[in-house]
């Protein structure tokens, strides 16, 4: 059945992305700055550190060597994945996505939550605490995101 | 086979087996990390299920084990996912 409120409608030919040009436009934004971030591979930042985590909890040295050989590929891997959904976004809209853009669409909607999660400071039981005009529209932002997220899956279950 | 052959595999065998551990975090859907289980480790639904609920009650479950290189394999794919994973000796 297709639900025609849900932003990810599948359709005979595929799963389409129903958003609106504002809502594109803010996606694009994020995606570029998401990029950004992760070109620029500054691993002191914060969320850097959520979206390349260390493979061993307690094992500074063996997570120094993991890093070293699957760090170029797994930040090529996001950037990607962040290009192609700014590709899906400006791509006619009657067309569907194939399934590795649906794959792009899945990881870097996790992408982009970890990243805000960890500029508005999400805490571990998921609560944000300063609550100041710019704030909540970033949560607004991380809730819709999230949103996005949940309804992707969804559809990809179904 | 002969002896000689036991010993050798007996002799590059992993002594001790290491894991794969998901951790919890507060920003993936629990939808998402079962939906990850079942796609990437090909886990039936239930028991994909079954593992985000350890990871989300207890803050993290084992699921993979078996040499280092592997459950490396593995960490690398899921931080491609954005779950929060690690490596350690499963005794550890």
């Amino acid at each position: 059945m297709i639900n025609p409120f849900s932003p990810f409608p599948k359709r005979k030919d595929g799963i389409h992305v129903s958003l609106g040009a504002p809502e594109r436009s803010i996606l694009t934004d994020l995606l570029q700055q998401l990029i950004t971030l992760i070109q620029g591979g500054d691993t002191s930042d914060a969320a850097m550190t959520r979206l390349f985590p260390a493979a061993y909890a307690d094992d500074e040295e063996a997570s120094a060597e993991f890093r070293r050989l699957t760090g170029d590929d797994l930040a090529q891997g996001k950037v990607e994945n962040a290009k192609a959904v700014l590709r899906t976004l400006g791509k006619d809209r009657k067309v569907p996505l194939d399934t590795s853009e649906e794959q792009a669409w899945l990881r870097t909607l996790t992408d982009l939550r970890l990243t805000l999660a960890s500029r508005l400071g999400v805490t571990p039981d998921g609560t944000i605490p300063a609550k100041d005009a710019a704030t909540r529209v970033s949560e607004n932002v991380y809730d819709w995101l999230g949103f996005l997220q949940e309804s992707l899956v969804r559809t990809l279950v179904r | 086979m002969t002896l000689d052959e036991t010993d050798t595999r007996l002799s590059v065998a992993p002594d001790v087996p290491w894991v794969t551990l998901v951790w919890d975090d507060p920003v993936n859907l629990m939808s998402y990390v079962s939906y990850v289980f079942k796609t990437y480790f090909n886990y039936p639904a239930d028991e994909a299920e079954r593992l985000m609920l350890q990871v989300h009650t207890k803050g993290r479950a084992v699921v993979a084990t078996g040499g280092r290189e592997r459950m490396e394999m593995h960490v690398e794919a899921l931080h491609g996912y954005g779950l929060w994973a690690t490596v350690q000796k499963a005794d550890e």
